[in-house]
């Protein structure tokens, strides 16, 4: 009987998991695990595959222009990060309001997010410059003489910083819309009833039932923020002077401009590490904070 | 518990109503993608017949007398990255004559942007599924000659009778030998000319550059067409790598010893040549700063009429045509001696062929043959690399520029790229340092002493 | 009280409208280059309404390229790997929100561990696998991989999880088993998530460049970016020309997003049910 028990439970698991685990695993796990591989190899795609050792991890701990692609990719994390993460969870607590019109301003803001960045990268390129653009010209109207942005090595990753959370807040705002629709209206109807003000709605009960979208959010922007690649390479390529050089930006380099596939492997993996640290570090903190119904 | 029924009571009606909606919506979107998978079986054929064929008469015709001993054409691939965006069609003409020359072989190609084609052509390469015929810079054909990707054409060469190679321009088609063997053909070339705004010129009282100006007279000239208040600067060229190792040259200078052993760019001309290109923007204040440029390009500052004298590929003249005022090129001035640009393209064979024989046949009427070099220079599709000079008439006698010769004269100072296996490598490396120097974070002397620390860093 | 809240109210509308303009900027840049004689593409400061409208450049993408072909194709594959893609997630999602098992969250992280690896370094070994079926250059290549998505299984995990579990525990005692409770009532209240998977699905496939670039070629089965990058020259672009293929190209998401945007708002009005 209990057997029994447990083989159904084995087929329900089964039924759920097993189209996603066949998928992922051809599709996905073993050409990670191909990468694994061949980051202790020395590859030119072209010639025969030769086998290295550690000798491209050292390399990667040795190696000046990663260490500064390392820094550049942490300043743009912590620039982008914060901002992205409360402009959107702002945005999306204003969009869930019914409004008349709300959702033309819905799509409006989601223009940006399916815009392409070689598009996006054209106008800020345009707003971003130093003598015409917009946003120099609306500094000075305050008096502050802007600085010469993506031409500038100190101020091209703030320029990109902005321009990317400018880009993603769209798409972070559609996700904390869902979240939001899964809190019940009875559970503000309530609180109104008590007198509840409007602060203590977002901290009681908009903020906990929330959480596990916002867990969501944090991790997955975590994760893409450590990838940072598309706007750096269509806006400044890595320049001016190396000065927005991150580290995919490094790897997509290796890989398939310097015919280095074993060690854009091995910077993907310390990549690796470091990202799943950190989404570890995440997890075991979301327990304090994280309020799930179980 | 119980309010969650009574509130799904209360909501019967949509419930049942959302049941039975969602999977219509699914079946919906499931017939809509099998529709247009069907939909695009159909466009496939379409697509198809579009693709080139031989003159519909000239084909059909030999086929219905060999009907008996039909034999399945040879397929031949070819990828390119030349031809996309403007160049299609003159491709499909190319391939109908050729199929029409040879109808035991049929050509189909792949066409990608030069941005993405190495990518592209890497993976097919690693997985040795590589077309049989391949487009390659002079810069990449080094790295996959020197990789072993490529087919070794000397024998088929030797062996095909109608094929002379002194048809080709020597030191174009030389640039395609690895090892002293020859891994590619020479397809076609582009270079990098003076180009100067006459009106501003006659404004100004001057006289049109010529062949035997050297750096000053560049920037004496430079001095007195440059007007501040209007935006106008007397001369331009940018700061970065390929531009570099081209002025080197002017000077005298090179990046490596001959046999490339040795590293010699932070040589004392070099750096004199550097400090001279920076001097123009921070000294003379001829050329404008990436600031004053203000995003623009340099071919649109130039067409503007914002820049008087601008070192630029022959590929804009198509842009700068319509400029409303008249222009022309001259060479590049230099301060010791001339140098040129010369970017070439060749076709490769790929060394895992079946078809090397129908694939050198492509190669050879591709890059060689008069139909071929005809649909090429009518369409300005940069220029073929051959000695026969009737193939060019049509080419110089279209204005503007008046002085097109000056495109063939810049051959007898051509510069080779100083290309080395790790060449990408090497142009982001030196490109950052000249970068740093542009920016004034490092002297022209401590940039090019680091570029050269860089680069022993990276040889083989 | 009244006055005050209509204030608000008028707040509200003046920062999303001020917000608009600017998110519309890239937009209208866009739709104005794209109307523009090549000319005037080069003009400085840029015009936002060209003096001279044209549509030309439309008529070139469409003739320069069978984008005709790209667009369907890019349309065929984006519906098709997206809406197995809501479902696979969908019901990896519940395994990993609501069935306790060994080893699951080791598997979880192994999901997430696969979003950590870039993409750039996996792309020749996934085409090197396609190679071994003898799938390159086919559409199920091209589908295939997108069907499967560890972003979707957490997005639906963290949905799930955030779903009260008093809901299902009524449905348990009625003797019902995980199966018949994730179709009868689980997918119900996923609505609004699978909207907003159904969009980002739509669009990473949509706007997906490499793989495609890798995996296709030939005119039959390249998608749509491919059209596009194919526009851009090696020593020069025409902006207005590629700009006509983008204003083409985003059509479809933003229909997409309008479209799934409805079930989103939907949703809300059935969250009484919770």
């Amino acid at each position: 009987m209990v057997g029994n028990k447990g083989i159904k439970k084995y087929l329900t698991i089964a039924f759920f998991l097993l189209p996603s685990l066949v998928g992922m695993l051809i599709f996905v796990i073993i050409p990670i695990i191909a990468s694994f591989v061949l980051s202790f190899s020395k590859w030119d795609l072209i010639g025969d595959i030769k086998w290295v050792g550690f000798s491209n991890y050292i390399k990667v701990f040795n190696d000046p222009t990663i260490r500064e692609a390392f820094k550049h990719t942490l300043v743009f994390i912590a620039g982008y990060l914060p901002l992205v993460l409360s402009i959107s969870l702002g945005l999306a607590l204003v969009m869930n309001k019914k409004l008349k019109g709300i959702v033309v301003f819905r799509a409006l803001y989601f223009i940006p997010v399916i815009s392409s960045w070689v598009a996006v990268s054209m106008i800020w390129k345009w707003l971003l410059n130093p003598e015409y653009g917009l946003i120099n010209y609306l500094l000075s109207l305050i008096g502050i003489l802007g600085p010469g942005w993506l031409q500038d090595p100190k101020w091209a990753m703030a320029g990109v910083i902005m321009t990317s959370i400018w880009k993603d807040i769209g798409f972070i705002m559609v996700i904390y819309l869902a979240g939001l629709q899964e809190i019940p209206d009875h559970y503000y109807e309530a609180a109104s009833i008590d007198g509840v003000n409007r602060w203590q709605k977002f901290w009681y009960i908009t903020w906990p039932l929330l959480s596990p979208t916002t867990f969501f959010v944090i991790t997955i922007s975590l994760i893409n923020s450590f990838q940072v690649f598309d706007q750096v390479w269509i806006m400044t390529a890595g320049g001016p002077a190396g000065a927005t050089s991150v580290l995919v930006e490094q790897i997509y380099r290796n890989a398939f401009s310097y015919y280095k596939m074993g060690y854009a492997s091995a910077i993907s993996w310390v990549l690796f590490a470091l990202i799943f640290t950190v989404t570890v570090i995440q997890n075991k903190f979301q327990k304090k904070w994280v309020n799930y119904d179980e | 518990m119980k309010s969650i029924f009574m509130n799904g009571q209360s909501n019967k009606k949509s419930d049942v109503k959302q049941r039975t909606r969602y999977p219509k919506l699914f079946i919906g979107i499931l017939i809509l993608a099998m529709l247009l998978g069907m939909l695009s079986g159909c466009a496939q054929k379409a697509v198809e017949t579009n693709e080139p064929t031989p003159d519909a008469s000239s084909s059909t015709a030999p086929e219905a007398t060999d009907t008996t001993t039909t034999k399945e054409p040879v397929e031949i691939k070819y990828m390119t990255f030349s031809a996309a965006p403007d160049h299609l069609e003159d491709l499909d003409a190319m391939i109908a004559e050729f199929e029409k020359q040879n109808p035991d072989i049929k050509v189909t190609y792949e066409t990608y942007s030069f941005a993405d084609y190495f990518t592209k052509l890497q993976t097919v390469v690693a997985s040795k599924t590589a077309p049989d015929t391949f487009e390659l810079n002079y810069e990449n054909f080094v790295t996959y000659a020197s990789k072993k990707a490529l087919y070794n054409m000397d024998d088929l060469m030797k062996a095909d009778a109608d094929f002379d190679s002194s048809i080709f321009n020597s030191t174009a088609l030389n640039a395609f030998k690895y090892d002293s063997k020859q891994y590619g053909l020479v397809e076609s070339f582009s270079n990098v000319v003076f180009f100067y705004n006459k009106d501003l010129f006659d404004k100004a009282n001057l006289d049109y550059p010529n062949d035997s100006w050297t750096w000053k007279d560049e920037l004496a000239a430079a001095q007195k067409l440059t007007d501040a208040d209007a935006g106008i600067f007397g001369t331009y060229a940018p700061i970065q790598f390929w531009e570099f190792y081209k002025t080197i040259e002017q000077n005298g200078g090179k990046i490596f010893n001959d046999d490339k052993t040795e590293v010699v760019i932070d040589s004392k001309e070099n750096i004199e040549t550097l400090q001279w290109m920076i001097d123009k923007i921070e000294k003379y204040h001829v050329s404008p700063s990436d600031a004053q440029m203000s995003g623009q390009s340099d071919g649109d500052l130039f067409k503007a009429g914002k820049i008087a004298m601008l070192r630029t590929g022959i590929w804009m003249f198509d842009s700068f045509k319509d400029a409303d005022f008249t222009w022309d090129i001259a060479l590049e001035p230099g301060n010791t001696q001339k140098a040129h640009h010369f970017f070439a393209n060749g076709v490769a064979i790929s060394k895992d062929t079946k078809n090397a024989e129908a694939a050198w046949k492509w190669a050879k009427f591709l890059t060689s043959s008069k139909e071929a070099a005809k649909i090429r220079v009518d369409s300005s599709w940069e220029l073929p690399a051959l000695t026969d000079e009737s193939l060019l008439t049509s080419y110089l006698e279209k204005t503007p520029p008046e002085s097109r010769a000056v495109v063939f004269k810049a051959l007898d100072t051509l510069v080779v790229p100083p290309v080395i296996g790790n060449w990408n490598e090497l142009t982001d490396l030196v490109g950052k340092e000249l970068d740093q120097a542009k920016l004034g974070q490092k002297t022209p002397e401590q940039a090019l002493k680091d570029a050269k620390t860089a680069i022993e860093g990276i040889l083989e | 009280m009244m006055n005050k809240s209509r204030f608000k109210k008028l707040i509200f509308y003046v920062i999303l409208i001020l917000g608009s303009v600017a998110m519309l900027l890239p937009f209208l840049w866009m739709l104005s280059t794209s109307l523009k004689t090549s000319d005037a593409t080069m003009i400085f400061p840029p015009e936002w309404i060209p003096k001279e409208i044209t549509l030309d450049n439309y008529k070139e993408v469409t003739t320069a390229m069978p984008m005709g072909r790209f667009f369907l194709n890019s349309i065929f594959v984006a519906l098709t790997s997206t809406f197995f893609q809501v479902f696979i997630c969908a019901m990896a999602g519940y395994a990993f929100a609501r069935i306790d098992f060994k080893g699951r969250e080791v598997l979880f992280y192994i999901y997430l561990g696969t979003l950590m690896v870039p993409s750039q370094v996996t792309l020749t070994p996934l085409f090197i696998i396609m190679n071994l079926f003898k799938w390159t250059n086919t559409y199920q290549a091209l589908i295939l991989p997108g069907m499967f998505s560890a972003f979707g299984t957490f997005l639906m995990r963290q949905f799930f999880k955030g779903i009260p579990k008093s809901l299902e525990e009524a449905a348990f005692m009625d003797g019902a088993g995980y199966i018949t409770i994730f179709f009868k009532i689980i997918i119900h209240l996923a609505k609004p998530v699978f909207a907003t998977l159904w969009i980002f699905g739509f669009m990473a496939s949509w706007n997906n460049f490499l793989w495609p670039l890798i995996i296709t070629s030939d005119t039959t089965h390249m998608t749509l970016p491919l059209g596009l990058a194919a526009l851009q020259g090696r020593w020069t672009t025409d902006w207005n020309v590629l700009m006509a293929g983008t204003m083409i190209s985003i059509f479809p998401i933003l229909f997409v997003y309008i479209f799934t945007q409805k079930y989103i708002i939907k949703g809300m009005t059935h969250t009484g049910l919770k």
